[in-house]
């Protein structure tokens, strides 16, 4: 039983400035098996995973790899014991090639330097041939698909040897279908006797990939359990510490007008991908939702619909008129309220003030200028009143946007979109990067909004959320709005296969 | 803790100057000086003369305009290395309208040589702020290249087309003398009034005056107003003022030509308040004066002042260190680079202790808590929706 | 005239390598003209002290005294540049703020330690250059006959390490990490890189190329140094990167371009356009160049953005 163990992690303590990561972690992995950690944003998973990557160092507590205690003070140290890491965020150059990528800092050198590229390039192909991966070693990496280049950075792990794989989040960017290759991908490595460490919050994932599972909350080990026998429901109930949680109710709100009206709408200028002839309605008081892996074509969409980005056909009205060639400016003048996707690039400027923040784009009405002069008095009330409402943790509206949490820098963004009663709201990936707490906070202003009769446009990655909230639901693939359901019509199984275009309906009538 | 911070603030500069004095102290002493002789000789003759005192507010109305002409353009996140080739202009478009244009009242003809100095500023400034805008075009190579043009064209200017006739087969190489309705008056009398009883006082003019009101203007419109909100904004996150509806392009291209007709007015203290023409020789190198300016100023108009005075002290300490102690006045332009060095990185490292301890300050408030009246709803998705 | 145009092109040619050496690492390095300021006022002295305090020697290897210029120079090229390395990425000032004080800082340099060792602040005595080589092959080219007799070996050596220059970046270790910190720091960091090892010897070389152009300027070319006499070559070498796309050999091409409106200025005295335009030509030619080819060029992806090593 000795033997079996590969690693164990005993009293891992991290301390951060105002909290407390890890506390006292105690974690065993097998030898060859699948062990996924799961818990929340902010359980502490990739703080623990860090340490193990030797990018952190632990305040407390040891570290025994194959029975031997060892110190992790850099990733060239985990490497050299076997352990590599598959970044969620994908650390790879664009204008290199795979084989590039992967040889990167491992380079096989021949006198003065030079490198072997032909004897990389063949290990590579090496690789990729054992392990089943399907990759072009002479392609750039920028024209590959988001799943290869996942692969590449597993690539990347196996050409140093690693025996232990961790992976951080792998699935968070990959359609379904590709989340069964990867895992068809994961089991033939555990077929060749590698252990693989994969950390998510995706529970149903999870419990069909791996082999056991620990619970991560609060910084504390809730738990860990065999994947066989145990339900989604216990593992939640492990995640959260309460019994499984109902729904946030939905306000019964009869829709009202059309608010918003996108006809053969396509956006084709520029880099990134496009948007093809989308046709949607929103109404007012109605939740639509767009399901779909980011990446096909959202975040062109949304800009399209607010000024950032022209639109080459097609139109777009709100409230019936015509805005498809408006600014940015103009449209928010019409009552169209956007809470961007990236908060920290687009939403927020963050060397500002939260009482520059909370004015930014509404700051020429009238209410906070006269003459061209910022009414800093009014400001400040409109300011501090916001900050209560919202409940907006900071020391004061001087403070920069910089120094807010995620989650209380979104607030900022929403008390500002959702001030002068919009008409329309447009909210991308809104939850993105938040705890529970502000995951639920914004899910419920979002379900006030209908309420109030906002027409709400919801962009998210969550299929989960999409299909809690939205009363009527898109599917967007490859820049186009390939169905349409309304609430309950549709499983979520059923909108997999949608999203990943293994599926095609005929556009969903309006209304 | 807002207090240390604010000490801080002040003692950086002066850090940062204590550096680069001592790093031109260790010059001073390879060359066979004593470096703490050679700053009293600079002390003394700077401060405790009543002419280089005049000197040096004479010598600061120029690096006002053109550490405000660089001010205005960083905190727009424009790189205006062109501020000398945009003076250079302004001089010349001035001296024109100073020379060539006879029989208007001072009251009209005064504002209208300004006017001139700083249309030909913006003018200059033209080209490098559209080729950024359209062309995505690099605006420090090509402000940079538009002084070597500005130096090339106005080299050909003033010996060939605008040269004085009269002064033809003289080493003279000067615009004709500008008609004295042009020239800036004098703020003697006005000092005389004050009760300043210093002859040459009668050297400084009403650039002075105009300079430091602008200052204060500048910082108004800059902090109070909305424009200079919508600066503020796309300086610091185009992408997020872009998306509010703030017009970045618009803002950026204000700046910059604002930034030029700044620059225009640099040389305008030398060639209407005291010579009455443009010479070949007329003082250089106030532009690239200007950035050391703006950069110890941390680009805020009212700093510029303190900052200006500094550089025109240093200046005016230099021609009497050279003068008393034989220390070559290029000791104090290395000590110049040599404080900007130091600046910027004290001023750097500032930013980054005050960043840490913002982020601090407000981790210490009290994590969120979900309120417990509500149902919540789990992020993993799990869901039992009822049968 | 292509021969003389070449000859001009050599500094240009040898600052636009050293810029491409810092920006494929990340940094932008405008303080390239104060570099090459102190590489044609060092070059100068080296060359002639040496010359001075070894005569024996200088009468019997004649190449010593300007190759002890070349070495001078390089060796205040690297100080300046590794001044610009400290601070744009140690403490992460921001990249041009360093370069514009480190171009004044070189100038005051230049003049003070020239009024100190020749007491006269914008020249100093006259210099020899390198014996000069014969390219008996070059007679067969009728444009390059002028080339044939009398090259500076300078010249060889410098083309010789644009080609050097582009074997590193492609083919060698070195050169694959340098530029995919240039692209990625983070990437190359998280694989064992040491990004600002890496960054600080892009600028170091761009140190030591600069500080060779500057040399070649004085040495060879002006047989001295006076003031001003590199007329912000620094920064249309800057352009001539940007125009050869970031590659050591479109920088040639590009720099060879510049060179040639240069080596016209030289050569056309009288003409109906006033002499000072035809010398406004090369600066026009860079903002020209600028205008119509940045939207095509790509530079390294995270070029002058200073990298932040993840704080524990």
């Amino acid at each position: 039983m000795g033997q079996d163990l590969l690693i164990e992690l005993r009293g891992i303590t991290k301390r951060f400035p105002g909290v407390l990561a890890n506390d006292h972690v105690d974690l065993t992995i097998r030898r060859g098996e699948i062990h996924a950690v799961v818990g929340e944003n902010g359980a502490g998973k990739s703080t623990l995973m860090r340490i193990l990557y030797g990018l952190y160092q632990p305040d407390q507590g040891e570290i025994i790899v194959d029975g031997q205690r060892v110190v992790l003070d850099s990733p060239r140290k985990a490497l050299g014991l076997g352990i590599g890491m598959v970044h969620q965020h994908f650390m790879l150059i664009p204008r290199f090639t795979v084989t590039e990528n992967v040889i990167l800092g491992s380079e096989p050198t021949g006198p003065w330097g030079r490198l072997r590229t032909q004897q990389a390039q063949a290990q590579v192909a090496a690789l990729c041939a054992q392990y089943g991966f399907a990759l072009d070693p002479a392609e750039l990496v920028a024209r590959l698909s988001v799943g290869e280049q996942q692969r590449v950075e597993i690539i990347k792990v196996l050409y140093r040897g690693v025996e232990i794989l961790i992976l951080d989040e792998p699935t968070a960017v990959l359609a379904p279908q590709e989340v069964d290759e990867l895992f068809g991908n994961l089991r033939r490595l555990r077929e060749q006797g590698k252990t693989i460490l994969f950390i998510s919050h995706r529970l149903n994932e999870v419990l069909a990939i791996a082999d056991r599972i620990t619970v991560l909350r609060h910084g504390r080990v809730a738990g860990t359990v065999p994947a066989r026998g145990t339900s989604k429901a216990q593992l939640a109930e492990m995640m959260v510490g309460r019994p499984v949680l109902l729904e946030l109710p939905h306000p019964d709100v009869k829709p009202g007008e059309v608010r918003l009206e996108a006809d053969g709408l396509s956006s084709s200028a520029g880099a990134g991908r496009t948007v093809r002839a989308v046709s949607l309605t929103v109404r007012g008081g109605e939740i639509y939702g767009i399901a779909g892996v980011e990446g096909n074509g959202q975040t062109e969409l949304v800009e399209a619909l607010v000024g950032l980005r022209p639109i080459t056909g097609g139109t777009l009205r709100i409230d019936g008129r015509d805005i498809t060639h408006s600014s940015t400016r103009e449209i928010r003048l019409m009552g169209v309220a956007h809470i961007p996707e990236d908060r920290q690039r687009r939403g927020l400027v963050l060397p500002m003030a939260v009482w520059e923040n909370l004015i930014l784009g509404q700051h020429s009405r009238k209410e906070f200028v006269h003459d061209g002069l910022l009414n800093r008095p009014a400001i400040d009330r409109f300011a501090n009143r916001r900050v209560r409402e919202f409940d907006i943790r900071t020391p004061g509206i001087e403070t920069p946007a910089l120094a807010l949490s995620g989650g209380n820098q979104q607030k900022v963004v929403l008390a500002r979109e959702f001030s002068f009663a919009p008409k329309v709201l447009i909210a991308a990936q809104p939850t993105r990067g938040l705890d529970i707490g502000a995951t639920e906070f914004v899910e419920r202003e979002l379900l006030e909004a209908k309420s109030q009769g906002m027409a709400v446009l919801l962009f998210s990655a969550s299929l989960d959320e999409v299909l809690s909230l939205s009363d009527r639901i898109g599917v967007m693939y490859r820049g186009e709005l390939v169905a349409e359901f309304r609430r309950g019509e549709v499983s979520p199984a059923d909108l997999g296969l949608y999203m990943t275009g293994t599926q095609r309906a005929p556009q969903g009538t309006a209304g | 803790m807002k207090a240390r911070l604010y000490l801080l603030e002040i003692a950086t500069p002066l850090l940062a100057i204590l550096f680069g004095a001592a790093v031109a102290s260790l010059i001073i002493l390879a060359i066979g000086k004593n470096p703490l002789d050679v700053y009293a000789v600079m002390v003394q003759f700077s401060l405790t003369r009543p002419d280089s005192i005049v000197s040096i507010l004479f010598k600061t109305t120029p690096l006002i305009f053109a550490g405000l002409a660089v001010a205005v353009s960083f905190r727009a996140m424009l790189w205006n290395i062109g501020v000398e080739g945009q003076y250079y202009v302004g001089a010349v478009c001035a001296a024109y309208v100073g020379f060539a244009v006879r029989g208007l009242p001072a009251l009209l003809h005064l504002p209208l040589c300004l006017l001139a100095a700083a249309a030909g500023g913006m003018a200059w400034a033209f080209v490098p702020i559209a080729l950024k805008l359209r062309r995505g075009a690099h605006e420090v190579i090509t402000t940079i290249m538009m002084n070597y043009i500005a130096a090339a064209i106005i080299l050909y200017l003033i010996s060939d087309v605008l040269r004085d006739p009269t002064q033809l087969g003289t080493p003279r190489v000067r615009t004709p003398l500008f008609a004295p309705s042009a020239r800036v008056p004098s703020l003697g009398p006005f000092l005389g009034l004050l009760g300043v009883a210093v002859p040459e006082a009668g050297r400084l003019n009403w650039l002075l005056p105009v300079a430091l009101a602008t200052c204060v203007a500048l910082a108004f419109v800059l902090g109070r107003t909305r424009f200079g909100y919508e600066v503020r904004a796309v300086a610091f996150s185009p992408d997020a003022a872009e998306a509010a509806g703030i017009g970045n392009d618009r803002v950026r291209f204000l700046m910059f030509m604002l930034s030029g007709a700044l620059a225009g007015m640099v040389g305008l203290n030398d060639i209407l308040g005291f010579f009455g023409y443009l010479d070949i020789d007329f003082p250089k190198g106030l532009g690239f004066l200007g950035i050391s300016v703006a950069l110890l100023a941390k680009n805020n108009p009212l700093g510029v002042i303190p900052a200006a005075l500094l550089f025109a002290f240093l200046d005016r300490g230099a021609e009497g260190v050279q003068f008393f102690s034989q220390v070559p006045k290029e000791v104090i332009v290395i000590l110049q680079a040599l404080i900007i060095l130091a600046i910027v990185v004290a001023y750097e490292l500032l930013t980054r202790y005050i960043r840490g301890q913002r982020k601090r300050e407000a981790e210490s408030a009290p994590p969120l808590v979900p309120p417990t009246r509500r149902v919540s709803l789990d992020t993993a998705g799990v869901q039992e929706v009822p049968p | 005239m292509i021969a003389s145009a070449i000859r001009v092109t050599m500094p240009i040619l040898l600052a636009a390598l050293g810029a491409v050496y810092s920006e494929r690492g990340g940094v932008v390095n405008i303080a390239l003209e104060g570099i090459m300021i102190v590489g044609t006022f060092f070059g100068a002295l080296g060359d002639y002290f040496f010359a001075q305090r070894f005569p024996g020697l200088t009468q019997a290897m004649p190449d010593l005294a300007p190759l002890a210029g070349v070495v001078a120079a390089i060796l205040a090229g690297v100080l300046i540049a590794l001044i610009h390395a400290l601070v744009t990425i140690t403490f992460r000032v921001d990249q041009i703020i360093s370069g514009v004080a480190l171009n004044l800082l070189a100038v005051g340099v230049a003049r003070f330690l020239n009024i100190q060792l020749f007491h006269v602040a914008t020249q100093s005595p006259s210099v020899r250059g390198f014996d000069p080589i014969d390219l008996p092959l070059l007679r067969a080219v009728p444009a390059l006959r002028p080339l044939a007799t009398g090259v500076s070996p300078m010249i060889i050596v410098a083309l010789i390490l644009v080609f050097f220059t582009h074997w590193v970046l492609l083919r060698t270790r070195f050169g694959i990490r340098l530029r995919a910190v240039g692209e990625n720091p983070l990437a190359a960091d998280t694989l064992g890189i040491n990004v600002y090892r890496m960054r600080y010897a892009g600028v170091i070389l761009s140190g030591v190329l600069a500080g060779l152009a500057g040399a070649y300027l004085a040495i060879e070319q002006a047989h001295l140094y006076f003031e001003g006499m590199t007329q912000g070559r620094g920064f249309i070498a800057l352009a001539a990167m940007i125009f050869g796309n970031w590659w050591p050999i479109g920088a040639m091409g590009a720099s060879f371009l510049f060179g040639y409106f240069d080596a016209l200025s030289l050569r056309v005295v009288r003409l109906p356009v006033p002499y000072e335009f035809i010398t406004a030509l090369p600066y026009i030619v860079s903002i020209l160049v600028l205008a119509g080819f940045v939207r095509r060029a790509q530079p390294p992806a995270a070029d002058g953005i200073p990298y932040v090593k993840e704080e524990e």
